[in-house]
């Protein structure tokens, strides 16, 4: 056996040197998996294992954390957005059915088709992705839960506040209606709270976007089950990798052109005011930087549920396994090298059209690869056509019709014709319903006897399909013409006799004919099944390891957790789902009662942990209703609630945090079965909690570097950056901020080491120092740019120096609260030398929070002057 | 043979993609720096030139890196579907490999405008 497939494999940090590591037999031979187990035991065991994993009953039940219900309550919450910005979509199409209608007026129309947008993108496509992994990733892996359960709730009901705020502000007249885009001037210029709900609504759902993220991608690396190495991981977790990976680096530039445009909004610092030195063209950088990688956020996990189909149609593994692996990993690099394609009009050089006109042809090929690779599948197997097939051969004609035409746009010449049309119109749709619609739609065809243990219709999935596929086609078929015929994009009405007459009434009737699709397949998922049968275990005959699942569901999900040697198990292993049933795998006992699962090495899944699970709380509800309040009443100018939210929602994170993370366990080492012993506690980099922070400050350092971005764009942008004669901000202060902030991360980094050797009272000695020094340096760093009179409102420049201060400042007082956090932990005995979680993640941060502080002083104090 | 830890390593198999958006990055940057600041359309396209020759002759690197833990040989089945530890690190060799053909594609892709583009306008 090879060094990388041992559990004591050689120490890659300090944390991996402890007495506590696992131990006993790995992997497991066949003669212990043959083993049967005792029925007495394996009952007890399962009754002490449902009473861990129970939902709470009655009004308690919002209070469940279990994967299944709140993947089940994002779905739908999504799916009814879904359903209100397809109305909206059937009022702007009843407007433009014929010419010089008055069906709504101009400002309403706005209103609609910038909510269309925002709603199906935000509210709808990625929390879409967010629900539909949540829900069944943890079955495609045979885990028990996802390594942070409260934090898919709060992402949940972040998601569902911030959803009816902002859809809710329809029924006030009080909508955005600058564009899904929000382009400057017109939506800084735009009257009313339109704009601010947009700017701090979507930002409040991007936050549970990124906490998702984070969710899913440790989930992929560190909860996989034992054996399952990463050459044999379903392909729909190699697809959430990815597209975590690109929330990470996608969402924060928006995140930071959000905090630049509400700056401007609310306070008049002119980052996108030309007159002031400022440049509308930064918001549509950042948006799009955003907005184009954002387009394959959604379509790669709708894909993956493809990749989970075909190989069940086929009736065979997948064929070209690494070559679809190339497909995700490309087209998440390439899709980062394709946003100034939306702004191919805006005049920039045209060298610089080139590239991007390059890197969107180059997207073709990685795309290209898997839809073979399906296609290659379903040729050497042999197919049965179930239902779930049929949506997904419409998801392939539809999204190739798209990408088609999208290779057409990437043309700068030919876009810089149809730029704006309803060309435009269609091809987007075309690459969306085919790309999300048609491929989710099938999935949940093919996975609703997993989520409910019931079947739908065949037959109404048939018609279903049918009136969509037919209906989308006569709807956007003919906005090519219209769109080539010169018909722009969000007209609120438009003259007869231009030729667009009779295409614009097909569209309509289409639309309507596509809606009555969508309202089966609605009527069809809801609708009451009480009478209905339960369906088989694995209808479809299915290989991976979801259809493992019992019927009827336990809330335990999987009896125990099996271990893993191959791509499609329930087809090549031996009586697997017996054995997991059985009690046979690890982990079938809760002798505490809680909730745990095992955690495993990121690419080969040995076993290194039995991590306790977080279960059912308030405090995820009471978080997500202050932050909530934190990011809504700054829309009305209400300051002082919102902060007074703001604090509440921070306290009401760290009672969460006290009291459920990094618990002293009982026993240090835990038996989890088949003669394998694992500890109970790690902390470092084999803990999911440390792959948390490191994630989340991933994205973190994104935004910043968007920040960053701004100010070199200005330079290049702007002859008068920085301008003459305007002051920079003040040498010494600078430079003691950045002394001061240094300091304190070396003083928490020494504080770890000193810690972990057993000196307790030094380490203490260093942590209440460390908040000491750190507000010291935020001081400074503020007093850098206020002291000399640098005056955000007159100019960008010192408005750029200003948003960058206080970028970091905020972060300092969260790493300051962080410090703190950690000494009152120590005082309380609630983190030990040998117990030491809270340390090594605080530490994790302030390694980037340090490299953001000297960036900042370097930004401020260093680079104008040399500019 | 022995293999370094870095073969088992999935940043190892994303390293030629980070190539490429290392290329992307400066070549965009430069040539915005450039045309903006300078209005030097030669040294836009030159700055690329040397970018793409230096990205080109990473990603071969990083490739023929790949293209030896793959391990290819001819007649064996290529699934790398069995749990082994050869199995995993050839799958990353060979997904390494398949990315480093995608990133050079992509690098000479993005470099094509400036042998045509002579003008900063």
């Amino acid at each position: 056996m090879t060094a990388d497939s041992r559990l004591d494999a050689p120490p890659l940090s300090t944390a991996d040197l402890d007495d506590r590591q696992p131990g006993g037999v790995w992997p497991p031979t066949p003669a212990m998996l043959a083993e049967p187990t005792d029925p007495h035991l394996a009952a007890a065991q399962a009754e002490r294992l449902n009473a861990a994993w129970a939902l709470p009953r009655g009004w308690r039940y919002i209070t469940a954390v279990n994967n299944a219900e709140v993947g089940k309550w994002y779905a739908l919450a999504a799916f009814g957005f879904m359903l209100a910005a397809g109305v909206l979509a059937l009022l702007i199409r009843v407007q433009l059915a014929v010419p010089d209608n008055d069906f709504l007026s101009a400002d309403r129309f706005n209103q609609f088709f910038t909510m269309h947008g925002s709603a199906m993108m935000f509210l709808f496509a990625v929390p879409m992705f967010e629900a539909i992994s949540i829900l069944l990733l943890p079955a495609f892996l045979g885990t028990r839960d996802m390594p942070f359960p409260r934090l898919s709730a709060y992402g949940f009901w972040c998601f569902l506040i911030g959803g009816f705020f902002v859809l809710g502000s329809l029924l006030f007249d009080a909508a955005p209606s600058s564009g899904w885009f929000m382009y400057p001037p017109l939506a800084i210029e735009a009257e009313g709270v339109g704009s601010d709900i947009w700017l701090l609504g979507l930002s409040f759902i991007e936050v549970a976007s990124i906490a998702a993220a984070v969710e899913l991608i440790v989930g992929v690396i560190k909860c996989r089950p034992p054996g399952m190495r990463i050459n044999l991981m379903p392909l729909y977790a190699w697809y959430v990798l990815v597209v975590g990976g690109m929330i990470l680096f996608a969402f924060p530039p928006l995140i930071a052109g959000d905090f630049l445009f509400e700056l401007q909004r609310s306070m008049d610092w002119p980052f996108f005011d030309p007159e002031r030195g400022g440049d509308p063209l930064l918001w549509q950088h950042l948006f799009w930087i955003f907005g184009h990688p954002e387009v394959y956020i959604i379509f790669l996990p709708s894909i993956a549920i493809a990749a989970m189909v075909v190989p069940t149609a086929a009736g065979r593994p997948i064929v070209g396994y690494s070559w679809i692996v190339l497909s995700a990993v490309g087209t998440g690099f390439l899709s980062f090298g394709l946003w100034v394609h939306h702004m191919f009009t805006t005049g920039l050089p045209s060298l610089s059209l080139g590239f991007f006109s390059a890197a969107s042809q180059a997207v073709v090929i990685p795309t290209g690869v898997q839809i073979f690779a399906f296609i290659a599948t379903l040729m050497v197997g042999r197919v049965r056509v179930i239902l779930p097939t049929l949506w997904i051969a419409g998801a392939v004609a539809v999204f190739t019709a798209g990408g088609l035409t999208g290779v057409m746009v990437a043309l700068a010449p030919f876009d810089w014709q149809v730029h704006d049309t309803y060309f435009i119109v269609a091809h987007l749709h075309y690459t969306l319903f085919g790309g999300m619609i048609f491929p989710v739609i099938g999935g949940i065809y093919y996975f609703y006897p997993f989520i409910t243990k019931k079947k739908m219709s065949e037959r109404l999935g048939r018609w279903s399909f049918w009136l969509t596929f037919a209906g989308f086609n006569i709807c956007f078929l003919p906005m090519h013409l219209t769109g080539l015929l010169g018909m722009p994009r969000r007209v609120w009405t438009y003259p007869g006799d231009l030729g667009w007459d009779w295409l614009n009434l097909i569209s309509t009737v289409g639309a309507f004919v596509l809606a009555s699709g969508i309202l089966i397949f609605a009527w069809d998922l809801i609708r009451p099944k009480r009478h209905q049968p339960l369906t088989e275990r694995n209808p479809w005959n299915a290989g991976t390891l979801e259809w493992a699942h019992e019927v009827p569901g336990q809330a335990w999900s999987p009896r125990s957790i099996p271990y893993i040697t191959s791509r499609y198990p329930l087809w090549d292993q031996d009586r697997i789902v017996q054995r997991m049933d059985a009690g046979r795998f690890y982990l079938p006992d809760a002798p505490e009662g809680h909730r745990e699962t095992i955690v495993t090495s990121a690419v080969d899944a040995i076993p290194q942990v039995a991590a306790r699970v977080t279960g059912p709380a308030w405090c995820t509800l009471v978080a997500a209703a202050f932050t909530g309040g934190a990011f809504i009443l700054p829309t009305f100018k209400m300051y002082v609630p919102a902060v007074l939210c703001g604090i509440f929602a921070i306290a009401s994170v760290i009672w969460w945090l006290w009291t459920a993370t990094a618990r002293i366990p009982e026993r240090e080492m835990r038996d989890v079965g088949l003669s394998l012993r694992l500890p109970t506690y790690v902390s470092g980099s084999k803990a999911p909690g440390w792959w948390a922070v490191f994630v989340t400050m991933l994205g973190d350092a994104t935004a910043f570097a968007s920040l960053v971005f701004g100010v070199f764009f200005y330079w290049t942008a702007r002859p008068d950056f920085p301008p003459p004669g305007m002051p920079h901000a003040d040498p010494g202060l600078t430079a003691a901020a950045a002394a001061l902030l240094a300091a304190t991360w070396g003083a928490t980094r020494i504080a770890r080491s000193v810690h972990r050797a057993g000196r307790v009272r030094a380490a203490r000695a260093l942590l209440a120092a460390a908040p000491l020094m750190s507000l010291a340096g935020a001081a400074a760093l503020v007093g850098a740019v206020w002291l000399p009179g640098l005056e955000p409102s007159s100019h960008v420049y010192p408005a750029m120096m200003w948003a960058l201060v206080i970028w970091t400042t905020a972060h300092v007082l969260c790493g300051t609260i962080m410090l703190a956090y950690c000494l009152a932990r120590s005082l309380a005995g609630r983190m030990l030398p040998r117990f030491d979680a809270d340390l090594w993640n605080t530490t994790l941060f302030w390694h980037f929070l340090g490299v953001t502080c000297v960036v900042t002083a370097a930004m401020i104090g260093l680079v104008p002057r040399v500019m | 043979m022995h293999w370094p830890h870095r073969y088992s390593s999935l940043w190892h198999m994303i390293a030629a993609p980070i190539v490429w958006a290392i290329h992307f990055c400066t070549v965009y940057g430069w040539t915005a720096a450039v045309c903006a600041r300078a209005d030097a359309p030669g040294a836009a396209r030159f700055g690329t030139g040397l970018a793409t020759l230096v990205a080109l002759a990473a990603i071969a690197w990083l490739g023929w890196h790949a293209w030896l833990q793959w391990d290819y040989r001819p007649h064996d089945p290529r699934l790398h579907d069995v749990p082994t530890t050869e199995a995993r690190r050839e799958f990353l060799g060979h997904a390494a490999w398949l990315l480093a053909g995608v990133s050079a594609i992509g690098v000479i892709f993005v470099a094509l405008p400036a042998i045509f583009i002579e003008s900063c306008l």
